[in-house]
């Protein structure tokens, strides 16, 4: 086993990048404003290959959860979660969910973005932010 | 858009073999490697050349799996050919009927070896099999999310609360299969479970459980497609293949966006409209469907999919109507990849040949004259529809 990796095309890189700043930023379409993620080099819509890094809200939705009950990586001890967000913006982002988790059903809650060091890097994460995430 | 009806009925199966997957698989585990890859294909390709009757020297045209070479493999076998390819095993099947319509060749043998066990070859962490073709398979990586068991977990898992649908209706799935593999010599997982079993069986990557999950085993398997006429000629019991159809959903697909928004509903119900009309038939026609299986998960989707029920309905489906041997519309009849031998997507074409010959044994469907064949990997939805000729 081995600990878990990053896809680095050039398009990823400066993603890193920023979140090694604690930044998520995204690429958004400068014909069409369309986010992109995966970091690509057109555009899905309209074709564009020009771009702008964006900072987003850190907004969104759980889409859906899984937990992890088996060891792939020598860096994620079962058990553990993993969720699907779509962010405000409109792209999913797969991640995991820190701090304080629902009960029950996970799916249609909202989430902020957040940012936390993994083994050498810093990455996104998500904190719950719905009703009952203060007090629990 | 040009009609692809012409395609229904030009090429049939009039040949098919496989490894002993059981008494290999008790080799491998333990310790022994019996074949590699290439040496599984060659046994199944001799198994298959006896069951058809015929030469090699009838083969002009050769596809290999994924896994092999095809220059290799061809000379390994002895074969020079007019036509060659390398495909899954549904692409090869489509590919096979395209280049006989075209008269690149008469007589194509598709060739599959894997010796997936043995070679430890992983599906998940850090060497994620796959990776190259399906980014997927690996972008997630950094958050631990990994295995193409939590792709479907996490589709699993939205499927399931949008439907409605419970974790006892998808277990009905593994459930109905070991059910046929318990009628299967060639099964390596023959001894029956219940719901109750499956509840009870350890998550992998909740919500989906040990029994969701294919096997991992090595073998081959070799299917000999030929021109119709061709086939009359050479074949005493030649299985027409009367409808392809393919649809691949590409948008979104490494951010997950039509495994969890779609269910890859489109491209099925899309591929289902091409194959019936192509073969001039219907759900209702199908005397068994069998689906790649990778996961308990495709039945389902490939039920609402190919409309044998409504977007919803496939859970009371899998319980109410059933789809297994005893009760329904029998699915994955030799057991599938969950409980007979994950030679994906291969075993499939095997057990659709044999049970349109009336040759499956105490797992026969009765008066079986159609039986269709599903796969979603990836939103790549392929469809092929056989049946007597």
């Amino acid at each position: 086993m081995a600990d878990a990796q990053p896809v680095l095309s050039l398009y990823d890189e400066p993603f890193w990048a920023a979140m090694a700043e604690g930044r998520l930023e995204l690429q958004s379409c400068a014909s069409c404003a369309r986010f992109r993620y995966p970091p690509a080099p057109v555009c899905p819509d309209c074709l564009s290959m020009d771009y702008a890094w964006t900072p987003v809200s850190g907004r969104g939705e759980i889409l859906s959860w899984v937990i992890f009950h088996r060891q792939y990586f020598d860096d994620f001890p079962p058990p553990y979660n993993a969720i699907a967000v779509r962010l405000e913006e409109g792209p999913i982002l797969v991640s995991n969910l820190m701090g304080i988790m629902p009960v029950g059903n996970w799916i249609g809650e909202p989430v902020q973005l957040t940012c936390r060091q993994h083994e050498g890097r810093r990455q996104h994460a998500f904190e719950w932010a719905g009703a009952g995430a203060e007090g629990a | 858009m040009a009609a692809q009806n012409d395609l229904s009925g030009i090429a049939a199966m009039i040949g098919v073999g496989h490894t002993d997957w059981p008494a290999d698989h008790a080799r491998v585990r333990a310790g022994d490697k019996p074949h590699d890859s290439y040496g599984y294909a060659a046994a199944a390709f001799n198994a298959a050349l006896a069951d058809a009757a015929i030469s090699r020297q009838d083969i002009d045209g050769l596809i290999v799996g994924p896994t092999i070479a095809n220059e290799r493999m061809g000379e390994l076998l002895g074969l020079d050919v007019r036509w060659g390819g390398q495909a899954d095993a549904m692409t090869a099947v489509l590919e096979a009927v395209a280049a006989i319509r075209a008269g690149y060749c008469e007589v194509v043998a598709l060739v599959y070896g894997n010796d997936q066990r043995s070679a430890a070859v992983k599906y998940g962490g850090p060497d994620a099999m796959g990776g190259n073709a399906f980014l997927s398979y690996v972008y997630h990586a950094p958050w631990g999310f990994t295995s193409q068991g939590a792709l479907y977990a996490m589709m699993a898992r939205r499927y399931l609360h949008e439907r409605g649908m419970t974790e006892a209706e998808l277990g009905e799935v593994a459930v109905a299969q070991r059910l046929a593999a318990s009628r299967n010599p060639n099964a390596l997982m023959r001894e029956p479970i219940t719901i109750e079993d499956y509840l009870a069986s350890r998550f992998i990557c909740e919500p989906l459980h040990l029994f969701d999950y294919c096997l991992i085993n090595d073998g081959g398997v070799v299917l000999l497609v030929a021109e119709a006429e061709k086939a009359r000629q050479i074949s005493r019991k030649p299985v027409s293949i009367k409808g392809v159809g393919r649809f691949d959903l590409n948008k979104g697909a490494t951010s997950l966006e039509p495994r969890l928004t779609d269910y890859y509903h489109s491209a099925q119900s899309k591929v289902a409209d091409q194959v019936f009309e192509m073969a001039g038939l219907g759900p209702r026609d199908m005397d068994a469907l069998q689906i790649y299986d990778s996961f308990s998960l495709h039945v389902p989707l490939a039920l609402e999919g190919y409309g044998y029920c409504r977007p919803g309905e496939a859970g009371r489906f899998l319980t109410e109507h059933g789809i297994s041997l005893d009760k329904g519309l029998p699915v994955n009849t030799s057991g599938g990849h969950l409980s007979e031998t994950y030679m994906q997507g291969w075993n499939h074409q095997i057990e659709a040949v044999r049970q349109v010959r009336n040759e499956a044994g105490d797992r026969q469907v009765p008066q079986c004259r159609h039986v269709h064949y599903s796969s979603d990997v990836a939103g790549k939805a392929i469809s092929i529809i056989y049946g007597a000729p």
